[in-house]
């Protein structure tokens, strides 16, 4: 993970600032991918260097079926994530059942009543770990 | 919070685990907060009390020769194991046992969808598969099947049908227990036994005809906590041709006596899928005196509620019925139902909604178009795994009561009389009972309510209301003849103290069973209200 890449990433950094370097370590060239919940913006300022950014408004189930469930079947693979609770707790759940957590989260001021939250997801478990 | 299985010490607690890790890996066995954090019931009413029930470690079996290895390990020293298969039973216990410092047996890594047979309409499946993956299975290999999933589809066929969860396409599929076929269960002992024609050799009709010879012991599996399954055989509905949805109005409140008649006769007779009741009335509810007026003490009146409907313009109920099949039945079959329906109560009306041919496609799925404001989940409806529905969660979660109730309109009347009643004590919850409320017609053959009180993790004294509101609602409904159809552990014990007949024969013939095959409470102690000796002295 190249930290000074990370800063650019304006309310992601302070979650990644958070992250056991161990944790981000295992990124190795940075996040594999940015989810962006379009709930609270559309993110496009986002510099998200070499990670690919994707969006959607509060359901992951597209991402997560379409991305993240193949991916984390594989070692490796680090999500970074600017989202409302909701869709982090589904995340977090689904995560853990494939060896991986959540290694660094931080909420942000709440709009219409739902809280975003930075977070990046890491594997954790040693059959994961790239 | 760490904790310790019963009757064991800190170093007895360190055999086990080095007992289970020979077994399964160093990897694949975990304890201490931080890892067990996984295994809370995040929806749990009694977050953060002691009341909370937490498992002390967890093990990840790789196999089902693992699996019987570690209920041989768990005998030995006498440690309830609490089998899980995808562990997502939110608003029933999550993955959280009955007893404290239980063993979580997390089935995960069993995964494999081990056949689909599009010909004969049947999955076999390990614990580990959900919804998803089997449909993902189905959808890659461009088979003509649909699975019936629940809301939300990242639960499991194996362990959302042991706690006879539901879904929402014909009727025969929805009921997901109903529709399984066939299981091979790891007994208390470590033995694999195989149900119905598994238990044949060279049987090809294991997932065909459930019953083989003699009693059929799988329905113990089902809430119960005789076995742990490590297969499970599933009926799937070929994917029909064709999707048609249509909207019935009535008129006045009695009406709804005989609408409920003429769709259980639909349902019956196998011509409509899941069918959503609602009343377009619900759209007054942001008017005070007309919230006061649903909600009052000893219930509304026909009079009141039709006079409340014919001044706001509206009719009182609303049926939406869904179509699948081909194209021309699905129409045959919804001119039937119009005819039946507007021939019988005056005033009915029709509206033919969106119909369209299967799969059908992202754009049908995400953005229905219906010419009214519709309940219909159309993905679910379709068979299509979602998580969606994440969204119909408030606070941090909820708990869920869903009382069984007869099919019939006056028993509607009745529940929504009696438990809103009772609920008036709970002032700060949502009137979840009340003279618009609408069955759920989830199960092939009954119906249902849905009282589900939000929990908080930072506010422990609501979590008290929903939780008292719980329990009173158990007993309440039960002197009404209304049983829970599914619980979470920690009123487990409460829901079957009111399946009491004959002094809880019932309960008295499951434990002793439990006492014949698992005296140690090895399997799941408690779950189903079933306590074996060793936990009732
Ligand atoms: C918003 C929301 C919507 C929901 N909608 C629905 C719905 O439409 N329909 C529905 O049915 N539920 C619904 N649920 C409840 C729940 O999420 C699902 O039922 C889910 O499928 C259950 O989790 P699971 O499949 O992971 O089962 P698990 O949690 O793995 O299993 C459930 C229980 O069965 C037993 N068990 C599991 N596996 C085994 C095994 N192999 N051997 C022996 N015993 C076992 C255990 O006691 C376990 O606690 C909903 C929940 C929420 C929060």
């Amino acid at each position: 993970m190249i930290r000074r890449d990370m800063l650019k990433w304006g309310a992601l950094a302070s979650a990644l600032a958070g992250a056991p370097a161990a944790a981000l370590a295992r990124a190795g060239a940075g996040l594999d991918v940015l989810l962006l919940d379009t709930r609270f913006g559309e993110g496009a300022a986002v510099d998200m260097g070499a990670a690919r950014v994707l969006t959607f408004a509060g359901d992951v189930t597209r991402i997560w079926y379409d991305h993240l469930d193949r991916a984390w079947r594989q070692p490796g693979f680090v999500v970074g994530g600017i989202t409302g609770a909701d869709a982090l707790f589904v995340l977090e759940t689904l995560a853990q059942q494939q060896g991986r957590k959540v290694v660094a989260r931080n909420v942000l001021a709440a709009v219409d009543g739902i809280a975003p939250v930075s977070w990046v997801i890491a594997p954790v478990h040693p059959s994961v770990l790239a | 919070m760490s904790v310790l299985p019963p009757d064991l010490d800190a170093a007895g607690f360190a055999a086990f685990l080095d007992d289970l890790r020979a077994v399964v890996g160093p990897d694949w066995v975990w304890s201490g907060d931080e890892d067990m954090h996984a295994y809370r019931d995040s929806f749990s009413p009694v977050w953060n009390t002691e009341q909370e029930r937490h498992a002390s470690a967890a093990v990840a079996p790789a196999d089902v020769e693992q699996v019987s290895a570690i209920v041989r390990v768990a005998r030995r020293h006498r440690v309830p194991l609490f089998p899980i298969s995808t562990g997502k039973n939110f608003g029933y216990g999550g993955p959280s046992p009955n007893v404290n410092g239980s063993v979580v047996i997390d089935l995960k890594r069993m995964n494999r969808v081990l056949e689909v047979n599009e010909a004969r309409a049947f999955a076999l499946v390990e614990p580990g598969v959900s919804y998803f993956d089997l449909y993902r299975e189905i959808e890659e290999r461009g088979l003509k099947l649909m699975v019936d999933c629940p809301d939300p589809g990242w639960g499991s066929p194996v362990g959302n049908s042991l706690d006879r969860g539901v879904g929402y396409t014909m009727p025969h599929y929805r009921d997901h227990f109903g529709a399984h076929c066939g299981m091979e269960v790891v007994l208390p002992d470590g033995e694999v036994m195989r149900t119905g024609m598994g238990a044949m050799p060279g049987a090809q009709t294991w997932q065909e005809y459930p019953y083989g010879f003699g009693p059929d012991p799988s329905g113990l599996f089902a809430q119960g906590n005789f076995g742990i399954v490590t297969k499970m055989g599933f009926r799937l509905l070929p994917l029909p041709e064709y999707y048609r949805t249509c909207l019935i109005t009535v008129p006045k409140r009695r009406d709804f006596v005989k609408l409920v008649e003429h769709v259980n006769y639909l349902n019956d007779s196998g011509l409509i899928s899941e069918v959503e009741y609602g009343s377009p009335l619900r759209a007054k509810m942001a008017d005070p005196q007309f919230m006061a007026l649903i909600t009052k003490v000893g219930g509304v009146s026909d009079a009141e509620l039709d006079a409340a409907a014919e001044a706001a313009g509206l009719p009182c109920w609303q049926v939406e019925l869904q179509f699948l099949g081909p194209e021309r039945a699905t129409w045959e079959n919804w001119l039937h139902a119009k005819e039946r329906i507007l021939a019988d109560i005056s005033g009915a009306q029709a509206i033919e909604g969106e119909h369209f041919a299967l799969p059908a496609s992202q754009q049908q799925l995400d953005h229905p178009q219906q010419p009214w404001t519709s309940a219909i989940k159309r993905k679910r409806s379709l068979g299509v795994p979602s998580l969606g529905e994440w969204k119909i969660v408030r606070d941090d979660g909820h708990i869920g009561f869903f009382p069984v109730l007869p099919r019939t309109g006056e028993a509607v009347f009745e529940m929504q009389r009696v438990l809103g009643d009772a609920m008036k004590e709970f002032p700060t919850l949502p009137p979840f009972f009340n003279a618009l409320t609408t069955p759920l017609m989830w199960h092939t053959h009954t119906f249902q309510m849905v009282f589900a009180p939000s929990i908080r993790h930072d506010d422990p004294a609501h979590n008290a209301i929903s939780h008292a509101a719980m329990k009173k609602c158990v007993e309440v409904a039960a002197e009404h003849g209304w049983g829970d159809y599914r619980a979470a552990p920690i009123y487990q014990d409460a829901v079957a103290d009111t399946y009491s007949f004959n002094n809880h024969a019932l309960r008295r013939f499951h434990e002793q069973l439990k006492d014949a095959i698992d005296p140690d409470g090895i399997i799941a102690p408690g779950r189903g209200g079933i306590w074996p000796r060793r936990f009732r002295a």
